[in-house]
């Protein structure tokens, strides 16, 4: 048809007239740099043994930053989880270039031109499948899905932005508190039944979570308190949202666990729960075995970390059994 | 063309190429020559633009094989793409609007109506939050749920034949069930499968590569030349039922041949990008204005949906303070222009 | 969105069933509506005696199952109520003023309004809280619903037809920018996922004081406007013969309803399809008369809103759906039922 015609002249034309004042980019010189191989969700990847330049996307940007390193440029994380995070590692993040909200928002082009040699990239699997070519004709890429565990997770991504020295000091002091918290509590964790519950932000107003994943699952797998668990191969259970009505439900637990900030008030979600009569009226509220429990982040040790403390202290304010 | 010669009061260009034979008037020819070229004018722009600074010569350079490495990949492997595919699924969602907008007889028409888009989302709400499958099974998510919500609709809307006003009404009633079920689908995902969700519900072309382009192009290709000969007995539809049927035009067939291109056209880019919207609404009705013609134009839209996509998406890259799915772009642009149109419309007509 | 183009103009096909027909079918809504009202007091995710439903009711202690029933069945029941009661009769307003039997108050722009004010609330204010929400939305749906009605004025006055393409295009516009606001902010777009869903879950009592009054003037708007609108839906010019004046009508009808949706909208967020269904049904009961269709359409939307409540907090257990997702599933088959049979309610 004509207009396919036309559109190739139009475009041949246009080309032609561009070529008439060409130039050459110069490239830049290459020079050989140490490397190693790390293995991710990806695949086994030679990535250069002491990264200058990384860039991280989606999960990876503050477990990163939390073990020492500092990215160069990073995807967008929310307020909230920034202020969860040291003052310190905060300017590290906000001196990152910033390279979009999400992962596959993440401009391309912004990324080549940081030139980086390393990109570590942690997001849906389908998200990550979109971009990853483009990634890896960038720098050596390292992606993981988001249902990597989490110890599993920050050891790679230690390894591969070279930032293990950070990671061995937080691993013993991990390994330390578990001990302590089993030694000390070691009757309570025994023979307590445990619920934690928790709200976010995208919750149905009126609504609530038996929440099984996030720190609790340090509680559960690492110290061994008892927490519900979902049957074997269903959802978990943080995913049903519970209406208020069930908070009475809650009255078979021994303890109950809910999300605080770091002063220690009830989560902005989650204020709505406690304000209610229902949750008022429950034993354990009433005897004091609802604990407010403080998790800043569950995919590196420097959060974890600071979850088990808050643990620690929690459960040392309980009342010794009837 | 077959029977009595039609006088059109202005000067014609009848161009035939085997059976097709496309119909312009001296204003259309022009009014499509300028489309072109604006559209090639904005492509070479779009080639040179982004964050990544390279000189007009590198893109040449690029383009014409002289470059290696990331420079190459970045003309030739993103932008290009990138532009081949805003171009041409932009004149795919053109010609399904005018094909949908002549069949209806109805300027406010796009494939969307039948519940298209909302089927397709929900199709690939589902490959992205219940399996996070990868590319391809997003594609067949998409397609199988607007194919099937399309011919839910129809199904629903037959009796005895489907008359235009029964088909809206059944679509809208689909639609917004379809709709009441994304909501909730977004609101069961966890947050970043969510966000990556809606920016595919959103339509964006980000990280499209050439294979996608190669896949969406051919079938477009194919779907195209099925509405260039479909163009006569739509346009005889167009003035009516039994004013086609008498001329020998099989109405129901017809129409069921339209809905089809029209609706495999919109789900072609629907599968590719996600559901771009506004495009096939306001392509042919722009083109109209632009051409002067008192009927729905294929060419002629065709071209100005290429131009209004990579235009968009130009502007949600490069214009925008942050890069914005295209989708994001089309809406805001099509709402404003097409409440523009429509409203000095209206007032001159009251 | 497609269809508002099409107007509808053939009112006197419907057959007028007699006042006493009418009447009794009003009766047997009213009964209907009482009986939901008991069921959504005693139906919930958690089994309770309806002997300690009674007793939180008219023996109020300090009992856990006791403020279940206060604190979470009697509020979402009372709210139901009053949201149902305003965009039932927002939509019947709105069918009358637009001439259209598919148009759905969402089409003059109060959804886009609301949902745009709440994503900005939400996206550059940080509120995170219903009771912040709600001036937003209700503030946002009457500004966008005014816009409208302005881009909507000829100079000869409204017209139906450009002041629903007006609402299209403002919407389309406000639907972008909160789209491109959402893409770019996930503690906005978290937020705003469950907004969207529309709920009458959480939202205590006290909500409502405030929208009240404003619900009060329109219905009393929404009674003195019907016997005029019934006039105009012979046309204008016969209309304006028999001493009613289209243009000041109209106006007040479009305040009435921008206050009874944009206020219903901004308690629960946007609900789909009871301001579309319910007119459409009453006008197939009783034929074009505004104030049997008020009527009808006062009961009949709390009825659709409040089963479907009840129908969500039972289909899911031990979650529910929110109430939005569950009328468009109980309405559209209703719907296309209705269109299937061609001559129905004009359509």
């Amino acid at each position: 048809m004509t207009t396919t015609r036309l559109l190739t002249a139009a475009l041949l034309g246009a080309a032609l007239v561009l070529s008439a004042c060409g130039g050459d980019g110069d490239d830049a010189g290459e020079t050989t740099v140490a490397t190693r191989t790390v293995t991710a969700d990806n695949g086994t990847v030679e990535v250069p043994a002491d990264p200058q330049r990384v860039v991280t996307i989606g999960n990876t940007t503050l477990p990163l930053i939390d073990m020492g390193g500092a990215p160069v440029g990073v995807t967008d994380v929310t307020a909230s989880e920034l202020s969860l995070i040291p003052e310190q590692q905060k300017a590290t993040f906000q001196a990152a270039t910033s390279l979009g909200s999400s992962g596959d928002q993440v401009d391309m082009e912004k990324l080549a031109a940081l030139k980086p040699d390393l990109i570590l990239a942690q997001l849906p699997d389908s998200e990550f499948e979109q971009i990853a070519k483009q990634l890896d004709s960038i720098a050596p890429t390292l992606f993981w899905g988001l249902d990597v565990e989490w110890k599993t997770f920050a050891g790679a991504l230690a390894e591969a932005g070279n930032v293990t020295d950070g990671l061995s000091g937080q691993q013993a002091a991990f390994t330390a508190k578990i001990a302590t918290i089993q030694q000390t509590y070691a009757t309570l964790i025994k023979d307590t039944s445990f619920v934690n519950v928790d709200r976010w932000a995208s919750s149905d107003p009126g609504t609530f979570s038996i929440a099984d994943f996030g720190c609790v699952e340090i509680a559960q797998g690492d110290i061994g308190m008892t927490f519900p668990e979902a049957a074997a191969g269903a959802d978990p259970l943080g995913w049903t949202s519970l209406p208020f009505e069930q908070i009475a439900g809650l009255s078979k637990y021994d303890v109950i666990t809910y999300p605080v900030d770091a002063a220690g008030r009830p989560t902005e979600p989650f204020a709505p729960v406690v304000a209610t009569n229902t949750w008022k009226a429950l034993p354990a509220v009433q005897s004091g075995r609802a604990l407010g429990v403080f998790c800043p982040g569950n995919n590196s040790y420097g959060p974890v970390l600071r979850y088990l403390d808050s643990l620690d202290a929690a459960l040392a304010t309980l009342p010794a059994k009837e | 063309m077959s029977g009595a010669r039609v006088d059109f009061g202005r000067r014609v260009l009848v161009l035939r190429r085997r059976r097709i034979a496309v119909r312009l008037d001296r204003r259309s020819a022009v009014v499509c020559a300028l489309l072109t070229l604006a559209a090639a004018g904005t492509a070479a722009l779009a080639l040179t633009t982004g964050s990544y600074h390279l000189g007009t010569g590198q893109v040449l350079a690029a383009l014409t094989g002289g470059e290696t490495g990331l420079v190459h990949d970045i003309v030739v492997e993103w932008r290009l793409p990138r532009v081949a595919a805003a171009l041409i699924f932009g004149a795919a969602l053109g010609v399904s609007g005018a094909v949908f907008q002549s069949m209806l007889r109805n300027p406010l028409a796009d494939p969307g109506i039948i519940g298209f888009s909302q089927g397709s989302y929900t199709g690939a709400l589902l490959v992205i939050l219940i399996i996070d499958g990868g590319y391809w099974q997003l594609v067949g998510g998409a397609l199988a749920g607007g194919m099937a919500t399309a011919l839910a609709v129809y199904v629903l809307a037959y009796r005895r034949g489907v008359q235009g006003f029964r088909l809206i009404v059944v679509g809208i009633g689909v639609s917004a069930v379809l709709e009441s079920l994304n909501v909730w689908l977004i609101l069961q995902a966890e947050l970043e499968q969510a966000m990556a969700a809606a920016a595919w519900g959103a339509g964006s072309l980000n990280g499209v590569a050439w294979d996608q382009v190669a896949t969406g192009g051919a079938c477009i290709t194919v779907l195209l030349l099925v509405a260039g000969a479909a163009s006569r007995p739509m346009r005889q539809l167009e003035l009516g039922d039994d004013a086609a049927a008498a001329q020998g035009v099989p109405v129901s067939s017809t129409r069921l041949g339209l809905i089809v291109v029209g609706v495999a056209l919109t789900a072609t880019v629907t599968a590719a990008s996600g559901p771009i919207a506004f495009i096939s609404l306001l392509a042919p009705q722009i083109a109209r204005r632009l051409a002067r013609t008192a009927g729905i134009t294929l060419v002629p839209a065709a071209l100005t949906g290429a131009l209004l996509c990579l235009v968009a998406d130009y502007i949600a890259q490069h214009v925008a303070p942050t890069p914005l799915p295209v989708g994001v772009v089309t809406v805001i642009l099509g709402g404003g222009y097409l409440g523009r149109l429509l409203f000095t419309e209206a007032r001159r007509r009251l | 969105m497609t269809a508002l183009a099409l107007r509808r103009d053939d009112p006197g096909t419907v057959p007028v069933p007699g006042s006493r027909r009418r009447s009794i079918g009003l009766a047997v809504a009213l009964g209907t509506l009482l009986l939901l009202l008991v069921l959504s007091v005693m139906v919930g995710s958690t089994a309770i005696a309806p002997s300690v439903v009674w007793d939180a009711l008219f023996h109020p202690a300090a009992d856990i199952d006791q403020f279940a029933i206060r604190d979470y069945r009697l509020p979402r029941t009372v709210v139901g109520l009053v949201v149902g009661v305003a965009l039932g009769v927002a939509g019947a307003l709105n069918q009358a003023v637009t001439r259209n039997p598919l148009a759905d108050p969402g089409i003059l722009g109060v959804h886009a309004g609301a949902s745009f004010a709440v994503t900005v609330a939400v996206g550059l204010f940080g509120i995170r809280d219903i009771g912040g929400y709600l001036w937003f939305a209700f503030a946002g749906a009457l500004i966008v619903t005014l816009m409208v009605l302005a881009l909507g004025s000829t100079r000869q006055g409204q017209s139906p037809v450009v002041m629903v393409l007006a609402g299209v295009c403002v919407g389309a516009v406000l639907r972008g920018a909160g789209s491109a606001l959402e893409l770019t902010n996930p503690a906005a777009f978290d937020a705003m996922r469950s907004w969207n869903a529309g709920s009458i879950v959480g939202r205590p009592v006290d909500l409502l004081w405030p929208v009240l009054p404003f619900f009060a003037v329109a219905l009393v708007l929404a009674v003195a406007v019907s016997g005029p609108l019934d006039a105009m839906a012979l046309g204008d010019e016969l209309a304006a013969a028999q001493g009613v004046r289209p243009a000041v009508t109209r106006i007040l009808a479009i305040v009435a309803l921008t206050l009874l949706a944009g206020g219903g909208t901004a308690i629960a967020g946007p609900i789909a399809f009871v301001g579309l269904m319910v007119p459409h049904v009453a006008r197939w009961i009783v034929g074009p008369h505004q104030r049997w269709i008020f009527a009808y359409s006062l009961l009949l939307a709390p009825i659709l809103l409040l089963a479907s409540d009840i129908l969500g907090r039972v289909v899911m257990h031990p979650s529910e759906i929110p109430v939005g997702v569950v009328t468009a599933f109980v309405g559209a088959p209703v719907l296309i039922a209705l269109v299937r049979r061609s001559k129905a309610s004009g359509l």
